[in-house]
């Protein structure tokens, strides 16, 4: 008993601050679904009526393929850059402080900066790719009024930023391996690209493992690089999840349909959870 | 949507303009104020460029000199964080007791409840100092609930040396001269003629929020997008159709560059300081970034009329929030900040457009390029009563964004102009349901 309660003492502190920022405004979250609202005031309760119609409106599901393929696009592709920078410059590469300063900087500035960034990269008038095309003979890509490209670009401005974050993870994992198995896998005659694949990606395992769920928990809360990059155009070619919340509930004013929106996430985001904590538990019995 | 110069300007105006200009004080208040000896507190939320803040600082130094005891506390916040803000302080009770709202956004507040009936507490012929179209933009069910501060309209400024290279050397002067839609179409066929691929005859303001100004080519062809009574719907109408058929032409034939489209993150005033399109559509609040960032030789001219000529009705209102503290000494404030003094030194030294009918007719002198005034003062005077009145909907914020959804359509996605109306139809009558 005494032990419970000591427990429960040392639980306390977490349970407030989760209780208070997160529990009970989740809950208000999903009251608010059920409500219709204007804006101000009290809402009115209407049941499932926003979950009607949310899975009848054709710019959600739009938003909800972007998101998804977003990720499935975003997630391998910083992954992979990611690793790739981390062994390059885990080797005997000259300026290699510079090179991961370098790739590691776009994670100290903001997403809003960043996407202004890529604002000046792609603006299809003015901006650097197309000046960059121009100069070798090559005909101008429409980054912000044709719809593929402008989705091209979103995705290349965020694997620009996430790419550090990826390699820092990756470069510690790098450095976590003992020098004595590769050496081992050397002495049995395995090649640079085997000891790759075969020692050092295994090892690599949890530091894939953390990635793989920051980058998906990442790419389904995008939102600060769209909505500054694209603003979800041309034709909600770009427009994802959040950013569909975001003009539901603060431009509309129609905070009800934005907070079914918000636990349509939250349960994605559940279910994504689960399957981690599945796979999870299979690492476990493997390892 | 990027960070445009405008709200730049504006997060480093809260963060640096003077505290005080007590060097400005000094105007003369009307006679009731005079002298008068009250007490409290008025609490003002705004955001405003360097000019715009200077301006309501003179106004509130002397309003707080005619009426010794009262102070008017001046929270000047990022547009950015402006409306979000405030939505918040109404849902919690902690509204300030004024806010300025844009004119297209002030509906949304009026018809939900959350400002105050002025009716009671302005004086009798209160309404004849401003012109019937800014009177209209502040009503809501026939009552007022804010006063019209200032205004803003479009006009067409253009890039001399680029026209002229086109031949485009007779600019119309004068609003009765005004470009009708098929010159001002055969102009930019003109420009597209002579420009080389990556430049454009010219970009419209409709960016954003700023979608509301695609309704003036709909006031152009006499139409209306909502009936008499604000709620039904009236956009399926031939001005409809007409209004998204020759604007939908401005992409299909090159006229504007591909990325200006409504949900374009990129502004149209940034494509013509930058030299990529020739003529520009934008409100006389740019010509003092105009003056300093243009670094090629610009004027202005009226934008194209057809049934008639109409503009956007832009600018904004003071809005006194249902809680304020003392509706009386509010009403007082608003009063005062809308005198011909107050509102002539605020115009003018911000490049804004006054909405009392005395300083319309007297006409203003901006601070900058004082010649172009008449031009912007002339447009304004093509707003219709029956147009702004339209735009002050409670249900605009709703209707902006199918507004920007099915434009998007057109002009992106070649949707034809029957059917984009029909759609804005049912999306208006649906948000206006809401």
């Amino acid at each position: 008993m005494t032990e419970a309660l000591t427990a429960y003492g040392f639980l306390a502190p977490s349970l407030l601050l989760l209780g208070t920022f997160v529990f009970v405004p989740l809950a208000g979250a999903a009251a608010l679904s059920l409500q219709r609202t204007n804006g101000f005031g009290d809402g009115v309760w209407v049941g499932f009526d926003n979950y009607v119609r949310l899975f009848g409106d054709p710019v959600f599901w739009r938003a909800t393929l972007n998101t998804v393929l977003f990720t499935l696009v975003v997630t391998p592709g910083s992954m992979a850059l990611g690793l790739g920078a981390a062994v390059l410059l885990n080797s005997v590469l000259p300026a290699r402080g510079l090179f991961r300063s370098v790739l590691v900087l776009p994670m100290a500035v903001s997403g809003v900066a960043t996407a202004l960034v890529g604002v000046l990269v792609f603006d299809e008038n003015s901006g650097f790719a197309n000046s960059v095309l121009r100069a070798l003979g090559l005909p101008a890509v429409s980054w912000q009024s044709g719809g593929t490209a402008a989705f091209v670009t979103v995705v290349l401005v965020t694997l620009w930023w996430r790419t550090g974050f990826n390699m820092l993870i990756y470069l510690a994992g790098l450095q976590g391996i003992n020098r004595e198995l590769l050496e081992a896998a050397t002495l049995d005659g395995a090649g640079p690209w085997q000891r790759f694949r075969h020692v050092v990606v295994p090892m690599l395992g949890p530091s894939s493992f953390f990635l793989v769920v920051m980058n998906v928990v990442y790419s389904f809360q995008v939102f600060d690089i769209v909505f500054v990059l694209t603003g979800g155009g041309p034709r909600n070619a770009t427009t994802v999840l959040v950013t569909y919340a975001y003009d539901n509930g603060f431009v509309v004013r129609d905070q009800g349909y934005a907070a079914t929106i918000g636990v349509f996430l939250l349960v994605v985001s559940l279910a994504f959870t689960w399957l981690r904590w599945r796979s999870s538990r299979t690492r476990d019995l493997v390892g | 949507m990027p960070l445009s110069r405008r709200q730049l300007l504006t997060a480093a105006g809260a963060a640096t303009a003077p505290l005080a200009l007590a060097a400005c004080g000094g105007f003369s208040t009307s006679g009731r104020e005079e002298g008068s000896d009250a007490s409290g507190t008025i609490t003002f939320t705004t955001w405003g460029t360097d000019a715009e803040l200077t301006g309501l600082r003179a106004a509130i130094t002397s309003f707080q000199q005619a009426n010794s005891g009262v102070t008017v506390r001046l929270n000047a916040v990022p547009y950015d964080q402006m409306f979000t803000t405030i939505d918040a302080q109404l849902q919690a009770g902690q509204a300030p007791d004024v806010f300025r709202v844009p004119y297209y956004t002030f509906g949304s507040y009026a018809g939900r409840g959350q400002l105050l009936d002025l009716s009671a507490h302005l004086e009798g012929g209160f309404s004849d100092r401003f012109t019937p179209q800014a009177w209209a933009a502040v009503q809501n069910g026939g009552k007022p609930y804010g006063v019209p501060h200032h205004t803003d309209t479009s006009v067409v400024l253009y890039n001399v040396d680029l026209l002229e290279a086109a031949g485009v050397t007779d600019v119309p002067t004068r609003i009765e001269d005004a470009w009708t839609w098929q010159e001002f179409e055969a102009v930019a066929k003109r420009l597209r003629q002579n420009l080389p691929d990556d430049k454009w005859p010219f970009a419209y303001n409709w960016q954003g929020n700023g979608v509301t100004r695609w309704l003036s080519w709909l006031f152009e062809a006499d139409g209306r997008f909502l009936a008499d009574d604000l709620t039904t719907p009236a956009i399926d109408s031939d001005a409809g159709r007409a209004a998204v058929e020759f604007t939908q032409g401005f992409f299909r034939d090159g006229l504007v560059p591909p990325n200006s489209s409504v949900k374009s993150s990129t502004l149209a005033a940034d494509l013509w300081y930058s030299g990529t399109t020739a003529m520009n559509f934008g409100g006389a609040f740019l010509v003092p970034d105009a003056t300093s960032t243009a670094d090629f030789e610009w004027g202005v001219t009226f934008p194209p009329r057809n049934a008639r000529s109409a503009g956007d009705f832009g600018g904004n209102a003071l809005v006194a929030t249902k809680g304020a503290k003392d509706p009386a000494l509010v009403a007082r404030f608003l009063t005062h900040v809308t005198e011909k003094q107050q509102m002539e030194e605020f115009c003018a030294g911000a490049s804004l457009l006054p909405t009392r009918a005395d300083l319309v007719e007297q006409g203003i002198e901006f601070a900058v390029r004082p010649e172009l005034s008449p031009v912007f003062v002339a447009q304004a005077g093509a707003v219709l009563p029956r147009d702004s009145g339209q735009v002050a909907s409670p249900s605009m914020s709703a209707i902006i964004t199918v507004l920007k959804d099915q434009l998007e359509e057109a002009f992106v996605g070649d949707q034809d102009a029957a059917t984009t109306v029909r759609n804005l139809a049912d999306g208006i009558g649906a948000a206006t349901k809401q």
